[in-house]
């Protein structure tokens, strides 16, 4: 690590901010694209939409936005944790105690 | 009271002012892309982040290493230089909201800070390496994270949903984007409310109302941060927020969500591995990336450049006010010193003010269609607008840059 530039919280940040910062919308929108070809409204690039429902996509589209709600979740916890460590004594998702 | 006391308490009183600026300014980090997406009503979002900024301000349970620890000497604060600090970090914070510009309260603090030890010691009094690297250094790098992630997940997100109908995709994202931009605002309370927060604790320990083993500052001193700042962020900071919102990029539900997820997650990131990035920055960075990412989207570089500059110059102009209030009070002296610093900070806040209710934007007119600049358009509605967009296109709101025609309606709207 130099002086002037943080190199390794910089690819850290850069490494899993990929992952989780463009991951989880483009968790959404798989969310989003299996609710639509569950309801058969996906358009074909050369006509209109197919037609078909399809419930198995309609409920793997509600699985993946719980998935993506569970990220917010623990986001909020993450930025709590250490109020929640000092008031209730449990120390998660790496919070240390006082 | 003796004079000391009396400082303290003008100190605490700047303090709080400053968390309300600090609150106004950053409310468009959170809700900009929400209000311009239609995912949120203005009014809406900006009660939502309030509530959510006082509720993080009351998780914090450490007051963040002060902000100008590494920054400046600490044997050589004294009240008076932290209220010179304070007086230049807000009079930055409304000159930048009146332009519209987002910029970073912290840096405004920071040089605020810097220009009163520079005015009261000189440069020795700096610990410029730590400016650089903790404060300069970190901007540019926050822009080029949050810009490239932002940039990822808007690509994704458009690429993942080809196919499936605008109008759904739409009100999908738009539900998505209540929660990702409710988590910006948490992060932000716990981050920003601690700074001001860290600011008065020091004030008070400095004059000795407060042991310096304390951990934590008094409880009042949380309960008055946290209320000062959730306050200025309902206000809204309406002419940011429609900077960011319009003026940068057109935002659609699908790019706001994507871009407050990279805020969001870089702004947790940096707090994680302990390398500080500024809020505004970061998104910032994120916005222009959810604009690059989307094919076929429009960015206007001139909106970036003019935040830019402001970033560039946000530290020495800080710092002059910072300077300039440092000698006032201290040559002065005493207290006429401290309240004729007092008063000129009210009497400029109060001309900024004034100024900027010639041209308002507030809660409905933010989303109107973006014309060239912040205010362009917003007062002049029974004024014909044919020659917005007719020669050359002033999108980058400079005067010089605007065809004539609207340069006199601009001027017919501002002097």
């Amino acid at each position: 690590m130099s002086t002037w530039f943080n190199y390794e919280a910089s690819l850290k940040i850069l490494f899993f901010g990929l992952l989780l910062g463009s991951g989880l919308p483009a968790l959404f929108a798989l969310a989003v694209r299996a609710g639509a070809a569950g309801a058969g409204t996906i358009e074909a690039s050369d006509g209109p939409a197919v037609g078909h429902k399809n419930p198995a996509l309609t409920a793997l589209s509600w699985v993946v936005y719980s998935v993506a709600l569970v990220a917010v979740v623990i986001g909020v916890l993450y930025i709590a944790r250490d109020f929640i460590g000092v008031h209730t004594g449990v120390y998660i998702l790496g919070a240390k105690p006082a | 009271m003796n004079l000391q006391l009396f400082l303290l308490i003008i100190v605490v009183i700047t303090a709080l002012a400053f968390d309300y600026t600090n609150g106004f300014h950053d409310t468009g980090n959170a809700m900009a892309t929400s209000i311009a997406s239609g995912a949120l009503s203005p009014k809406a979002a900006v009660t939502l982040s309030a509530v959510l900024n006082l509720g993080g301000a009351f998780l914090s349970t450490a007051v963040a290493g002060t902000i100008a620890k590494d920054l400046v000497n600490g044997h050589l604060v004294t009240l008076q230089l932290v209220f010179a600090g304070l007086v230049g970090g807000i009079v930055w914070n409304l000159l930048t909201w009146l332009l519209g510009i987002p910029s970073s309260s912290s840096h405004a603090l920071v040089g605020g800070i810097v220009g009163a030890m520079i005015a009261a010691v000189g440069g020795h009094g700096v610990i410029w390496t730590g400016v650089v690297s903790r404060v300069l250094i970190p901007a540019l790098v926050s822009v080029a994270l949050a810009g490239l992630v932002g940039a990822v997940g808007t690509w994704l997100v458009y690429r993942l949903n080809r196919g499936v109908p605008e109008k759904r995709s739409e009100a999908a994202f738009r539900r998505g984007q209540i929660f990702s931009a409710a988590l910006v605002s948490l992060a932000h309370g716990t981050n920003d409310a601690q700074k001001t927060m860290g600011v008065i604790f020091l004030a008070l320990i400095s004059y000795g109302a407060v042991s310096r083993s304390a951990a934590l500052p008094p409880f009042w001193v949380i309960f008055a941060c946290a209320c000062a700042m959730a306050l200025g962020t309902y206000t809204g900071g309406w002419r940011i927020i429609r900077t960011m919102g319009k003026g940068l990029v057109e935002i659609k539900s699908p790019q706001g969500m994507a871009a407050e997820s990279s805020s969001a997650v870089i702004i947790l990131l940096s707090a994680h591995f302990g390398y500080a990035l500024s809020t505004t920055q970061v998104v910032t960075g994120s916005v222009l990336g959810s604009g690059v990412g989307k094919p076929g989207a429009e960015v206007r570089w001139g909106v970036a450049g003019r935040m830019a500059t402001a970033w560039l110059i946000t530290l020495p102009a800080a710092g002059l006010v910072g300077a300039i209030t440092y000698w006032v009070v201290h040559e002065i002296g005493g207290y006429p010193g401290t309240i004729i610093g007092f008063a000129l900070l009210v009497a400029t806040a109060s001309a900024i003010y004034l100024r900027s209710r010639r041209t308002k934007v507030d809660h409905n007119n933010v989303n109107a269609e973006w014309k060239g600049d912040l205010t362009a358009g917003l007062d002049e509605a029974d004024q014909p607008t044919v020659t917005v967009g007719a020669g050359a296109p002033g999108r980058n709101g400079e005067v010089t840059d605007v065809a004539p025609g609207t340069a006199s309606a601009k001027k017919a709207g501002m002097s």
